[in-house]
């Protein structure tokens, strides 16, 4: 009996379940000594991803409109938790002029002129640990409902919204490459020492840090699940579905839109103020244009319209490329993990042209169980 | 029965045009024998064959061997006893204007230069040798090199080694010394190739001024063919009168000299000007006619200062046209695919992207490099360019395009998937780098205006863009294959019902778009690097905004978006804002933020499709 309701639940709520695995069988298995602590490290770095990825699939999989810029949103949130944890770094940074400010140690060998430039304005806010995440959701939310606002209220659509976000991820991605914009360049922030005075090398701040990356996972699912299930949710379909009918019904889809992409941005921002200690640095080459369609990618994988997909596209494909992207001797095959762009290339048509619907729905077909989500017809 | 003769296939005059094609592959032979019925490729490649003759007459051969023994026969002269003589020799040897005499010269003034009297018949009597060495008998023996190809001097297939005594020192003293240094500049000045020419007049302009120069410059401005080195070498010669190094130099003849530079707007006085007004501003005891001098120099500047801000803005302008043909380029394909078919081919700039390389193992088959030029590579690289990034265009169509003609975001995943598999198999086969050899006539430029430089490469991609639309144009509205083109875009039921072979279209019409982004890859290796992922890093995103900013389905639109884009580029770009200048990042997100601006009032861009085609 208890075997049969445990199925019921994992078939029913396979999130829950995972929250549960995640949360309670990893730990175990680190204490038991099954696992190490870089394979918990990696997988509180993947769980991230699937942060980034539950939001993409809100406003991609519900609401119908690709952004190419969640990579930027990611970053954002990144750059202001990579800051704070700059400011407390390692040795090597000096005070500034006022003697207030320590400069960080990646500003100081960026720039070029003798002594001690007084540290930038901007970098100021982020010196506090609950300013840097409180700006690490806020400015992303912001920065998307601009876009959102100049996007939707002029309805560009579709192709067109996808690009023009490509377009802003790049150019910001050129922005905070420069080293004079004084994000420490293209070398990104480094250097990162200790998170409120814990330092971060230490097992039990990696373990922290990834039980605090498996509640927000379990937290944005809940979150997206009541979004999608609630009467705004029904109206995000609709704007996916037909956007023209909404209209002539009177609704203002632009402010839909513009709810849904800032949701997605704030989440992004989540992973990535979630993924900076854990992955120890942070650089520009994470909103690169590729960053951004990597995230499509695994929410088509996984199931698009569907949050537990989302999820499982985000972990499955982190963990193949894990897996991949090392040397490995199959029977005939020497595998070279210059092999691994190919892989990834076929699993983008393959994607498309073979199972559109992604994982999740191959999963609930073996089951014999038809879709609850918002299945696309 | 006489005996008839018998007729060889490929006689005498087959076998000549086949020794022809190995020495110098003819464009026209691969050409037709690859695109022998496409009327398309026959065309383009007529057009290029045009102006590959018209570009080929600015390529000059480089060519200077005739003069080596007259020049060995001089430098015989430089072992004699008289001063006189030694001087004149000198002198004489400058004038040949050969380049390699520089390297000589300093050699003759380290004393490394011998006379070998008892050199075997037919061996240089002078000779270089810098280091000696020992042999088992502690003889010390001198290896001798060229004193121009500096390169060993053979006796019967070993490096000549004579005993260090049996050559005479003639390293010269202090006075021949002093003017074997300064006749070394005057070699480029009597060089044959204008372009040495040209850099040894400029050269004299600049401090250290040599005054033994002036008799050169003067014989430059009457005698020299070449306008603009005589032009150069006026300069010159004022920039030295400026500098006040002459002996007995009045005060008004620099004076003259200021003022007649602001008359001729020479750009390289501007710096020396400025210095001059500042040392006479700082300068405690004023020299004679220093009044005159700054009022002078203050008249000059001005004229040059308004002389550089025309120039500057010609060659924003000319940038700005530049980068527009180029965005053009880079956009006509996805005009086609994207603009009519509604396909979002991510993979287009990995078209472009096999384009370069594609030029590039053209270059390797025809043995093109800078020391060997062979540059009629570059005219069959552009229409096999074409031809290949078609063929992968047509596989890409067959295989997975097809599929998602109804599904335009689908098809940016599968699209970008095939440009990762583009990437990385070219990167497998090539590694990270390559380059290609632009052909030597792309390097030079025009002057059309003083000052005003239009590089030859740049002026090519405009004439090959210009080429690129005037055929889509022709071929879209004027051709049958065109009209069912438009007619399958417009209406794919209507199309079929009324018999268009539409897969046959579909076909065809993405095969052009990637095979015009073959061209414009191609086209890029005269201006830019070639790497694997060249594509993704900077022609995808441009060429998408270019197409959107100009609105899908028309030509128009993309030749008015292109040039305006790149017009607005080049226009940001130099602009300094309270002594930030913009550059290109911040000239980039500026330019976003005025297409995003744009958007608000023509969601659609600039040439918006009416009526169904709208609601994509």
């Amino acid at each position: 009996m208890i075997l049969e309701s445990v199925r019921r639940m994992a078939r029913q709520h396979s999130v829950s379940a995972m929250l549960v695995f995640g949360l309670v069988l990893i730990p175990v298995l680190y204490w038991i000594g099954a696992i190490s602590i870089e394979t918990v490290n990696m997988l509180g770095r993947y769980m991230c991803f699937a942060i980034v990825a539950v939001g993409l699939d809100l406003i991609w999989g519900y609401t119908g409109i690709l952004s190419l810029c969640q990579a930027f949103f990611f970053s954002l949130g990144g750059y202001s938790m990579g800051m704070y944890l700059a400011h407390h770094g390692g040795a090597g940074g000096a005070t500034d002029p006022t003697g207030r400010w320590e400069v960080p140690a990646c500003l100081h060998v960026v720039s070029s002129k003798v002594g001690v430039e007084p540290l930038p304005w901007f970098w100021k806010p982020f010196y506090d640990l609950h300013w840097a995440v409180l700006l690490g959701l806020l400015i992303p939310g912001i920065v998307a409902a601009l876009i959102g606002f100049v996007g939707f209220r002029s309805r560009v659509r579709g192709v067109y919204f996808a690009i023009l976000t490509q377009a802003i991820t790049v150019a910001a991605w050129l922005v905070f490459s420069m080293n004079n914009m004084k994000f420490c360049g293209t070398n990104g922030l480094t250097n990162f020492d200790k998170i409120l005075g814990h330092p971060l090398s230490e097992n039990y701040v990696k373990l922290a840090l990834y039980l605090a990356t498996v509640v927000s996972l379990g937290s944005t699912y809940f979150l997206c699940h009541y979004i999608v299930r609630s009467r705004l949710g029904r109206v995000l379909i609709a704007v996916r579905d037909d956007e023209n009918t909404l209209r002539f019904s009177g609704y203002k889809p632009y402010m839909y839109k513009m709810f849904a992409f800032t949701v997605a941005a704030m989440l992004a921002g989540l992973g990535g103020i979630l993924y900076a200690p854990q992955m120890g640095i942070f650089t520009p080459a994470n909103m690169e244009a590729s960053a951004s369609i990597l995230v499509v990618i695994w929410v088509a994988v996984g199931g698009r319209g569907s949050l537990s997909g989302a999820v499982l596209g985000a972990l499955a494909i982190n963990l193949l490329y894990n897996f991949l992207t090392s040397e490995h001797n199959f029977y005939l095959l020497q595998w070279k993990p210059d092999y691994w762009p190919i892989i990834l290339g076929l699993l983008f048509i393959g994607v498309v042209l073979i199972f559109p619907n992604g994982l999740i729905h191959l999963w609930h077909r073996l089951n014999g169980q038809t879709s609850k989500d918002g299945n696309q017809s | 029965m006489a005996r008839r003769p018998v007729r060889v296939p490929g006689g005498p005059q087959a076998f000549k045009y086949k020794t022809y094609t190995q020495t110098h592959p003819k464009p026209e032979f691969f050409v037709q024998r690859l695109c022998s019925n496409n009327r398309i490729l026959l065309t383009l490649t007529l057009f290029l064959q045009v102006s590959a003759t018209i570009l080929a007459q600015t390529n000059q051969p480089v060519a200077r061997k005739e003069g080596e023994p007259k020049i060995l026969q001089l430098m015989v002269q430089l072992a004699s006893e008289e001063e006189e003589e030694v001087i004149q020799a000198i002198k004489n040897l400058a004038l040949t204007g050969d380049l390699r005499l520089e390297n000589f010269f300093d050699l003759y003034r380290q004393g490394s230069v011998y006379l070998w009297e008892d050199a075997p018949e037919g061996i240089l009597k002078i000779v270089v040798n810098e280091e000696t060495v020992e042999n088992d008998d502690f003889d010390e023996l001198a290896p001798l090199v060229h004193p121009l190809t500096k390169k060993p001097v053979m006796i019967d297939g070993k490096q000549a080694r004579p005993l260090i005594e049996d050559l005479t020192d003639i390293s010269p003293g202090r006075k021949v010394r002093k003017i074997a240094n300064s006749s070394k500049f005057l070699i480029r000045l009597a060089s044959p190739n204008p372009k040495d020419r040209i850099s040894g007049v400029k050269k004299t302009g600049d401090p250290p001024q040599n005054i033994d120069a002036i008799p050169s410059l003067q014989r430059i401005i009457k005698e020299d063919p070449d306008e603009k080195i005589q032009w150069t070498a006026k300069e010159s010669l004022l920039l030295i009168r400026l500098a006040g190094v002459l002996p007995e130099q009045t005060a008004k003849d620099r004076e003259a000299a200021i003022q007649e530079l602001g008359n001729i707007k020479s750009l390289r006085a501007l710096p020396r000007l400025q210095i001059l007004l500042d040392t006479l501003n700082e300068a405690k005891e004023k020299p004679e006619g220093a009044d005159a001098w700054t009022a002078a120099a203050k008249q000059s500047i001005k004229q040059i200062d308004k002389h550089e801000t025309s120039v500057e803005r010609f060659n924003n302008i000319f940038q700005g046209l530049s980068l527009g043909s180029v965005l053009i380029l880079m956009a006509l394909g996805l005009a086609i695919t994207f603009g009519l078919m509604g396909v979002i081919n991510m993979a287009h700039g990995e078209l472009m992207m096999i384009g370069a390389y594609t030029a590039f193992e053209i270059q390797r088959a025809f043995g093109h490099n800078p020391d060997n030029p062979v540059d009629s590579y570059f005219f069959v690289a552009i229409p096999v360019s074409f031809a290949v990034a078609a063929m992968v265009g047509l596989i890409m169509e067959a295989l997975v395009i097809r599929h998602l003609y109804r599904r335009p975001l689908e098809s940016l995943l599968a699209t970008w998937g095939i440009g990762l598999i583009l990437i990385q198999l070219v990167r497998i086969r090539y590694g990270d780098n390559i380059g290609v050899n632009a052909p030597t006539w792309s390097l030079g430029g025009n002057e059309i205006l003083q000052d005003v430089i239009l590089p030859n490469g740049r002026l090519f991609i405009m004439l090959l863009c210009a080429a690129c639309v005037g055929l889509v144009y022709f071929l879209m509205n004027k051709t049958p294959l065109g009209l069912r083109m438009r007619a399958t875009m417009q209406n794919r039921d209507m199309a079929s019902s009324l018999g268009v072979n539409t897969r046959n279209v579909d076909r065809c019409t993405f095969a052009l778009g990637s095979g015009l982004a073959g061209v414009a890859g191609c086209a890029w290796t005269l201006i830019g690097g070639v790497t694997p992922d060249m594509g993704q890093n900077n022609f995808i995103v441009d060429s998408f905004l270019v197409v959107v900013t100009g609105g899908v389905g028309e030509l128009a639109g993309v030749i008015c978006s292109g040039l305006g884009i790149g017009l607005i580029t080049k226009w940001v770009e130099p602009l300094r804002i309270g002594g930030f200048v913009v550059g290109a990042i911040w000239a980039k997100v500026i330019l976003l933020a005025i297409i995003v601006g744009f958007i608000q009032f023509k969601p659609a861009g600039l040439f918006a499709p009416k009526g169904r085609l709208s609601d994509v």
